[in-house]
């Protein structure tokens, strides 16, 4: 069948099978690898991805459920420059870095997005709002604990002076303790 | 050996230096096995297994042959010429007779036995994963089903359901170590007190989440073999592969493990789908993947613990631990999986000691065989085990003896060593630990915990319904396996060293590559932080290659917290050559003796002048020799392997503070403190990372994971709604502090911090919730891991 | 698993029987029967859909009876494979007449599971047998009730 959705801002058109995954669609149609698949029940939130702003398992929904919608992927969090370049990161990706919110990075896409999601919600959460919020995602490398601290840098720097300032990937910023 | 930190700049060693790493995880372009498609590729499915034990009576695939897009279905006849996956260690029995080593086949062909659910039966190769799926479930297998068994101890027993029919007492070795079973029973009987626990250290599943992927592709034109794997090691899996299992010429071979989404030792191993997919890509010309669903993951992918353990503990009546006698069975599964035999054995045994002055210690394993996947290492391997088996011993003790579980330890610690002054300490269990100074972690736990004032509120905690308790475990673990004469004396098929190669570029730029594999522990950022200030070049000049068995001559991988100690030794080894290779080049540039050069901050200086050559200068006159010295070669780049000295001995303290309900018997986790010495620290950051991650994976199998086996040997929780892994809000945030007392053997003086968090906190867990029970009038020993709401609950109203 | 239960029926010791011994009637009451063929005497082929919490699939095997000592009982067995897991069980269905009027059937066995029916059907299978069980004998009641007479 075919299907016709806007994936990171853009338009696609795609003929799948009927049966196919919103994931594997993502995955394997579309090669947006970023969303990952870590179970067969639904429980470890590793393909998190946002359906029309909202986080969704995109395990649990058909590709064809998702016909007209539009599907925010971790690929598509940043903003990108004209070039298709990463440009400004989303806060939440500079707080999973800032904070040593990730290990192996498996979980990471889907943390992130379903952290984007409680911080649309709850742009100031506490730390017990954050856990519940974190409850359909595992991670097996973490702890939670930098993850948690994570979210919480992000909620703190949404307005932005510090995105502003490229120093994300310099060892300038690094070295600071 | 020179002190490395003493003479380094320190730039960047010891600062929390973000990932390197972390950018193409954020932003989703990280590159799992999974994510790679190669042109033509195929996929495969297993059929497998679905009981414990089974006999194939006969195998109809008519049906999935004629699904359109199946390629090729092999079942076990058509590999009946491959050998099977080879064990890494041997550990013979205590009378010398040969370990029992079972062939682990890569198919169970018709007429042989399945030996646990999921043993794989066929492959179905086919054009898509939704086709070979579907092929894979209209193979028809007639099975005969025979009885299983998944307990260790029951596996023992006169008249147990045998896994192979050739070693009917299900045993595969037995082993001990130690002083002599009559000077233990001696020290025990002349003991004034002497705590005895029986207990299950439960079986657990590492779920790394990234699943097993493989990716097998073979080049007809070259005679060529690739194969991705999520590996933690990928030249181990090429040799065994090559040498055992496929029989094909290593150079012939390329293993990459990309970007793997942790391993918790579960991707150590070799695995028969790797040689599988490898094979079957040459019988097609084109390349074969497999993905494990989570579901299979639960059934194959090697399980961690599973002891069963009778332990006695003896004390004067001053209470000074006077002797140690354990009695343990240990579950290895159906085969033996890579370092199996190693596990129960010289990673847990020898670490039987822990940080007590312990006269006389006796420890007696019998390792066996079940019906169920194999067991092998899982995050601490062994350490965890042993620990645990301690540290429960050493609170319970101090209820029972009316001692505090603090000063007990405080009154039988080791005295500080360092391992310089003097040879550093040599345990009864055949280890000698290189430095420890045991009292200060456990001193600063006491005062992060407020020791005094938990005390006094836990007393008034237990006129409530909400029992307070307070957990302590002090353990010591054996890190940067190994020396490989060591290990090789004691069963190990392999060495145990790291190799690197730092290659120079003509203008000063650094590849450095590793044998090491970084699946989470941030190698890229630690390796590449040691060798920018080594060099005194930035961080940005020099990149980290690991993963790639092209790239690198050989590596053992990443494992038993040894990447820093081993690998980064192994890196400045390279790096000290190339210095030294540089200051002969240097020394013709600056027409001195290279007696007269000092290199600091990127340039060797003519020492007391301003007569200066900076390293890239160097570099390309290295590359481009036309005024060089006579005689030496031209290139900047050098391979070293480092063999280590001794094993590194990190330890630390662990204190959990719980609140049990005592009407529903609900624990919650309140504080969770961790001191480590893990010896020098190159990034903090990290290494607070790793022990958060390590702590999690403690407090789980206390509180919330383990196997449930079916008298079928079925595992009924195989899933993640089935099997409970803890999630954020389980958790409380981690209290972490450190002390560093160096390793005196190698370079770095680093330890290890990888596994160190599940070392400690399993028993410090269960220990607080003991501890809460007692402040209540219930004086119970032990409570089954993992503590579900229901055991603590009957455990206080039994 | 194990699998009891009894259930007192208004029917006399002979009309259960009889039912118990009719498979048109017994691919009508069994939850999740959809088909039952006769291959052989006191031998059948079973095709069934069951849902089991998460996992549901249709399964095909045999059903088999034996020891079957007339308005006493007989012991069932069935042996169901699907893509999902096998299932196995062996099942003793006793009757004793309460009276002229009232029989009652009980029934003691167990099944073992394999596959993943085992690793993700457990969890829910206690509360899957007592439904299954009580839908049997409503199924039962329903049928003696709908055309009594062709039972005697």
């Amino acid at each position: 069948m075919q299907i016709n959705l806007t994936v990171n801002g853009k338009a696609r058109k795609t003929d799948v099978e009927d049966r196919t995954l919103l994931v594997d669609y993502l995955r394997e149609n579309l090669r947006l690898t970023g969303t990952h698949v870590g179970c067969d029940t639904s429980s470890c939130g590793a393909c998190t991805v946002h359906l029309d702003g909202v986080a969704v398992k995109s395990c649990t929904l058909l590709a064809a459920q998702a016909d007209g919608c539009s599907v925010t992927t971790i690929e598509g969090l940043a903003q990108l420059n004209t070039n298709g370049t990463i440009g400004q990161l989303h806060p939440l990706q500079e707080g999973f870095k800032e904070c040593h919110g990730l290990q192996c990075g498996f979980c990471t896409p889907g943390m992130i997005m379903t952290a984007a999601d409680l911080l649309k919600r709850n742009p100031s959460p506490s730390e017990h709002d954050i856990r519940e919020a974190l409850e359909g995602n595992i991670c097996r490398c973490t702890g939670y604990h930098n993850i948690v601290k994570a979210i919480q840098w992000a909620a703190d720097h949404t307005a932005a002076p510090l995105l502003a300032d490229h120093h994300v990937w310099t060892n300038e910023v690094a070295v600071t303790v | 050996m020179t002190n490395f930190f003493k003479k380094m700049s320190n730039k960047f060693i010891g600062q929390s230096i973000k990932r390197v790493e972390d950018k193409r995880f954020i932003t989703g372009k990280g590159r799992y096995t999974d994510d790679i498609v190669l042109p033509g590729m195929l996929h495969a499915h297993f059929v497998r297994s679905p009981y414990a034990h089974a006999r194939v009576v006969s195998i109809d695939m008519t049906e999935a042959q004629a699904m359109p897009g199946v390629i090729a279905i092999y079942t076990g006849d058509d590999v009946k010429d491959l050998n099977g996956v080879p064990c890494g260690w041997q550990v013979n029995f205590r009378n010398g007779e040969t370990m029992r080593e079972p062939k682990h086949p890569m198919l169970i062909a018709t007429g042989d036995t399945a030996k646990h659910a999921g043993d794989p039966v066929a492959i179905v190769i086919a054009e898509s994963k939704a086709i070979a799926t579907d092929a894979a479930e209209s193979v028809q297998i007639e099975w005969d089903e025979l009885p299983a068994v998944a307990n260790p101890a029951e596996a023992l027993k006169p008249g147990a359901p045998k896994v192979h029919e050739q070693f009917p007492d299900n045993t595969a070795f037995d082993w001990s170590l130690g002083n002599p079973i009559e000077e233990v029973d001696a020290a025990m009987a002349a003991a004034a007190h002497v705590t005895t626990l029986e207990f299950v250290n439960q079986r657990v599943v590492p779920n790394a989440m990234e699943p097993r992927a493989y990716i097998g592709a073979y080049d007809e034109v070259s005679d060529k073999y690739t194969l991705y794997t999520s590996t933690q090691n990928p030249h181990l899996i090429r040799l065994l592969m090559c040498a055992f299992v496929l029989g094909i010429p290593e150079h012939k071979v390329r293993v990459v493990g990309p970007d793997v989404g942790g391993g918790f030792g579960s991707k150590i191993y070799h695995y028969t789908e790797e040689a599988l997919v490898t094979w079957a890509s040459k019988q097609l010309s084109q390349p074969v993947k497999w993905t494990s669903d989570r579901s299979e993951a639960f059934l194959l992918d090697a399980h961690g613990r599973d002891h069963v353990t009778k332990a006695e503990m003896g004390f004067d009546a001053d209470g000074n631990v006077m002797g140690l006698r354990i009695k343990t069975v240990a579950n290895m599964g159906a085969y033996l999986s890579t370092f199996a035999p190693a596990v129960p054995t010289y990673l847990h045994g020898t670490l039987l000691q822990g940080l007590y002055v312990t006269p006389k210690i006796n420890i007696d394993m019998t390792c066996v065989f079940t019906h169920t996947v194999a067991v092998d290492a899982y995050r601490g391997a062994g350490r965890p085990e042993a620990t645990y088996l301690l540290e429960r011993l050493m609170d319970l003790a101090a209820l029972e003896m009316g001692r505090d579980p603090a000063e007990l330890r405080f009154q039988n610690f080791i005295p500080k060593f360092d391992g310089v002054t003097e040879p550093g300490y040599q345990t009864q269990v055949a280890l000698q630990y290189d430095s420890g100074d045991y009292h200060p972690v456990l001193e600063r736990g006491l005062e992060m915990l407020g020791y005094a004032d938990f005390r006094a509120a836990q007393k008034e905690a237990a006129k409530t319904n909400k029992l307070l308790g307070v957990g302590f475990s002090t353990y010591v673990e054996a890190c940067g396996i190994a020396p490989s004469a060591v290990v090789g004396a004691l069963g190990a098929r392999a060495g145990l060293y790291e190799s690197a190669q730092v290659r120079v570029q003509p203008t000063g730029k650094v590849s450095v590559f590793t044998g090491s594999h970084s699946h989470g522990q941030g190698h890229e950022t630690t390796f590449v932080q040691v060798v920018a200030d080594k060099l005194g070049i930035p961080m940005e000049d020099v990149d980290l290659v690991h993963g790639d068995s092209d790239a690198l001559a050989f590596g053992m991988g990443t494992y038993g917290s040894r990447s820093l100690a081993v690998g980064g030794s192994a890196i400045i080894k390279s790096i000290d050559k190339v210095l030294e290779k540089g200051a002969k080049i240097a020394a013709h540039k600056l027409e001195c003796a290279e007696g007269d050069l000092e290199y600091a901050e990127g340039k060797w200086t003519v020492k007391g002048t301003d007569k200066s050559i900076g390293f890239g200068d160097v570099a390309l006159t290295a590359y481009v020799p036309h005024v060089y010295p006579a005689g030496l070669e031209p290139g900047l780049d050098f391979s070293s392997f480092y063999d280590p000295a001794n094993f590194t001995y990190p330890f630390g303290c662990h204190i959990a503070v719980v609140e049990v309900d005592r009407e529903t018997g609900k624990t919650t986790l309140k504080r969770m403190i961790a001191v480590d010495d893990v010896g020098n620290v190159i990034n903090p950051m990290i290494v607070d990372g790793q022990i958060h991650g390590g702590l999690a994976q403690g407090i789980g199998q206390a509180m919330f994971e383990g196997t449930i086996y079916d008298e079928n040997a079925q595992l009924t929780n195989g899933t993640y709604m089935d099997y409970c892994m803890p999630r954020a809000d389980d958790l409380p945030m981690f209290e972490t502090d450190r002390r560093t007392t160096p390793c005196p053997h190698n370079p770095l003086g680093v330890k290890g911090a990888g596994e160190a968090g599940a070392i400690g906190s399993t028993p410090s867990v269960v220990n607080a919730v003991i501890d809460a029970l007692w402040s209540g009038g219930h004086q119970v020993k032990d409570i089954l891991m993992p503590m579900t709401p229901e055991r603590v609950w009957r455990a206080m109203n039994n | 698993m194990d699998l009891t239960g009894s259930h007192t029926l208004n029917a006399p010791v002979a009309t259960v029987w009889a039912m118990l011994m009719d498979t048109d009637i017994l691919a009508r009451i069994v939850p999740g029967i959809t088909r039952l063929e006769k291959t052989a005497e006191n031998e059948y082929l079973a095709i069934a859909e069951i849902k089991l919490g998460p996992v549901s699939g249709a399964f095909t095997g045999t059903l088999s009876l034996s020891d079957i000592r007339q308005n006493e009982g007989y012991t069932l067995h069935v042996k169901q494979n699907s893509k999902i897991g096998n299932a196995d069980a062996t099942v003793s269905i006793a009757l004793n007449a309460l009276d002229d009027a009232q029989t009652e059937i009980s029934f003691n066995g167990n099944a073992r599971l394999s596959g993943l029916l085992a690793r993700t059907g457990q969890r829910v299978i206690s509360g899957v047998a007592t439904t299954l069980t009580k839908q049997f004998f409503a199924n039962f009641e329903q049928e003696l009730a709908t055309d009594p007479a062709t039972h005697s």
